[in-house]
């Protein structure tokens, strides 16, 4: 049957519904807790490591965010991880979550069209990630002004800023493959095991098999052409994409994410920063393909739930 | 006993002939008052002092009493002999003794000629030196300086060498003290003809010549034109001085800097950039047919439009637009090129820092690809929106 009338409808109501629920479940308690506690460990190691290292640095900043001090990661490693473990959390029950408590038909007895749901779930879930990685970010920056007592300069906090909406960015990808997962599959637990495995599988796994990949498909008399197609597959992986994100952004010498050949670099100077919007530029398009592989996987989603038989 | 001794003089001499024929014995015997210049030009109220010996050829040693006679009252004159007053001498055989007569002459005394007599009275040797001093209230010039090659000529940034010869015409060694008086900014010092020590003073003996170098550095900044240079000398009331001259000849002098002063510019990857160069003289002279060139990372293309420039007058600038054209494949980043500009020896050059952007055709295909995947999404639910 035809949809009548904005696809919109209810969008609103669904959105509020959703992230009221987000806000007083249990989820969000550990979510806020991790928050907190990722917060004091980063910027703890972080501080400790700048003042015994760090001399002069036009950027001192940023350094909070990729300074690491053995044994904790840095925080921004802290993220690569805890993004996908949160927006995973959240979405891998959306959709089979409301089958199994027999309330999706109910629901949409209700003047409210189905795409208006899937939206308002994804947005909810999104807002609800986004605002953890608000306080996550404001906090840092917080403890690192009364730590470092140096204040930032405008365009370290200008480059801080687009760190932080990649980072939703790259939580959007997952929460939708997340969702995905959860409308193909009626089991949560189905769902999550997947959507955990294939993180995993582009996390961890694949970084070292795109090589191999690489070294079995391209004639190995051909250097170039071997980086170019291992670095290539590698980015197929969200943390890869996020993680050159970050490069470009928080380091501002990095030049370019590819391979550099040495007629390039003669005449460059070396170690000066890149402007603000040259840093956006190198990193452009990793932004755009986490983007746009949120809003294919959501997609995918989508068509897969408005063909699905919901009433059984 | 005389005899005896001559004798065996003449013994020894005829035994050792083939030794000693090369040296001929002055045929000189007896006691001698010797002066080298036994008539002196002093002020009143100074100290003269006259250096005597006292020469024995072929006696045997006799002790020689001192006196000094005939010296006007208020004069007070000493005989010294090593450092200190003495009334005695003792020349041994065939040797001389050397001893300073030292005259103090009042301020009072009358100019003329007085003539002192110095004597040495032994048992049997009497000899007897008139010494006239000539008091005089002006002493004749004593120093004199000659510049071996007085003008020179050259740029501002050549140095200006002037070898000179002072002679010491006075009867005593001095000390002499060097000045040199030059324009405004011009550097001068003094070195000995063959060495590298400067110098403010130099000791001259008596008679005797001494070269020594004067060199000159002028300014940077002086204009083209003949600068004199005056030197003098002086030891205690002798002077000398003698002029010698700089002929510099400008020359031009270019540097290079963007508009205000500024040296760096902009320029997007694949893509020709202007950048305004400002060429400026500053030297004393034009700088003719002046080249531009540049020394650019491999791979960029840089000209210059105009590509060369006829003239610039001294304190004069000109602009031109430097055309660089980065590599398509270039990195973003800040890359370090070098202007030169060179007109007949002159070279004048400026590091630009030159920040390449990457083309921002990239940019929008990214956006492209967001609106592509937007599209994609409007068309689903288009598409598969049901109730």
């Amino acid at each position: 049957m035809r949809r009548e009338g904005s696809p919109w409808q209810g969008l609103g109501v669904v959105t509020l519904k959703e992230l009221s629920d987000h806000f007083t479940s249990a989820r969000m308690r550990v979510l806020e807790w991790l928050v907190v506690l990722v917060a004091l460990a980063a910027v703890y190691g972080a501080i400790q490591q700048i003042r015994d290292v760090t001399a002069e640095d036009p950027f001192l900043f940023l350094r909070l965010f990729t300074t690491a001090r053995e044994p904790l990661p840095s925080f921004v490693s802290f993220l690569s991880f805890l993004v996908p473990l949160m927006a995973i959390g959240l979405g891998f029950d959306a959709v089979n979550g409301e089958h199994s408590r027999r309330t999706l038909s109910r629901i949409l007895s209700q003047p409210i069209y189905r795409d208006a749901l899937l939206f308002g779930k994804f947005l909810a879930a999104l807002g609800t990630l986004s605002v953890s990685l608000i306080a996550l970010w404001l906090l840092v920056i917080g403890l690192g002004l009364i730590t470092l007592g140096v204040p930032p300069g405008g365009e370290e906090m200008a480059r801080a800023f687009i760190f932080l909406l990649v980072t939703i960015a790259y939580a959007g990808v997952w929460l939708a493959l997340a969702m995905l997962f959860s409308v193909v599959f009626r089991s949560a637990a189905t769902a999550a095991l997947v959507t955990l495995g294939i993180w995993l599988f582009l996390t961890v796994i694949w970084p070292a098999l795109a090589p191999a990949i690489a070294q079995a498909v391209v004639p190995p008399d051909n250097q170039e052409a071997l980086l170019v197609t291992a670095q290539m597959l590698t980015r197929l992986s969200p943390s890869t994409l996020f993680g050159e994100c970050v490069l470009a952004l928080l380091n501002p010498t990095t030049r370019t994410l590819g391979p550099v050949y040495l007629s390039q670099l003669q005449g460059a100077v070396m170690g000066a920063p890149l402007p603000l919007w040259d840093s956006v530029m190198v990193a452009w398009p990793q932004i755009v393909g986490l983007i746009a592989a949120t809003i294919l996987l959501f997609v995918g989603g989508y068509v897969a739930f408005q063909r699905q038989e919901v009433r059984a | 006993m005389t005899h005896r001794l001559i004798a065996f003089v003449v013994a020894l001499l005829a035994l050792a002939a083939p030794a000693l024929a090369a040296e001929t014995k002055p045929d000189v015997k007896g006691l001698y008052l010797l002066s080298d210049y036994p008539a002196v030009t002093v002020q009143p109220g100074t100290t003269s002092t006259v250096s005597m010996r006292l020469r024995n050829y072929g006696l045997a040693p006799e002790r020689l009493s001192l006196a000094v006679a005939g010296a006007p009252a208020g004069w007070k004159a000493t005989l010294l002999g090593g450092g200190q007053p003495i009334a005695a001498a003792m020349p041994a055989t065939d040797d001389s003794v050397s001893f300073d007569l030292r005259l103090d002459v009042p301020k009072d005394a009358k100019t003329g000629t007085q003539t002192v007599t110095v004597s040495a009275d032994g048992s049997s040797q009497h000899v007897s030196l008139p010494i006239q001093v000539t008091l005089a209230k002006e002493l004749p010039a004593k120093l004199s300086l000659t510049p071996e090659l007085p003008e020179l000529r050259g740029s501002t940034r050549s140095t200006f060498e002037y070898t000179m010869t002072i002679k010491n015409d006075s009867g005593k060694k001095l000390l002499v003290s060097l000045a040199a008086d030059a324009p405004r900014n011009f550097d001068t010092s003094f070195t000995e003809a063959y060495g590298s020590q400067q110098l403010t003073a130099i000791p001259v003996d008596a008679g005797k010549t001494k070269d020594v170098k004067l060199k000159v550095t002028p300014p940077d900044t002086v204009d083209a034109g003949n600068y004199p240079v005056t030197v003098h000398i002086g030891a205690g009331d002798a002077k000398a001085s003698a002029k010698v001259a700089l002929d510099i000849t400008g020359e031009p002098k270019l540097t290079l800097a963007g508009r205000e002063g500024l040296l760096s510019a902009r320029a997007t990857a694949g893509t020709e950039s202007s950048v305004p160069v400002i060429v400026s003289n500053t030297g004393t002279a034009p700088a003719e047919n002046v080249q531009l060139s540049a020394n650019a990372p491999s791979g960029w293309k840089v000209t210059f439009d105009p590509k060369s420039i006829e003239r610039i007058a001294p304190n004069q600038h000109k602009e031109v637009q430097a055309l660089i054209t980065p590599p398509s494949k270039a990195i973003a980043g800040d890359y370090v090129t070098t202007f030169n500009a060179s007109a007949r020896g002159e070279n004048g050059s400026a590091n630009f820092r030159v920040t390449v952007t990457t083309a921002t055709m990239w940019g929008i295909a990214g956006v492209g690809i967001i609106g592509a995947a937007l599209l994609i999404m409007v068309g689903a639910v288009a598409r598969f929106g049901r109730r």
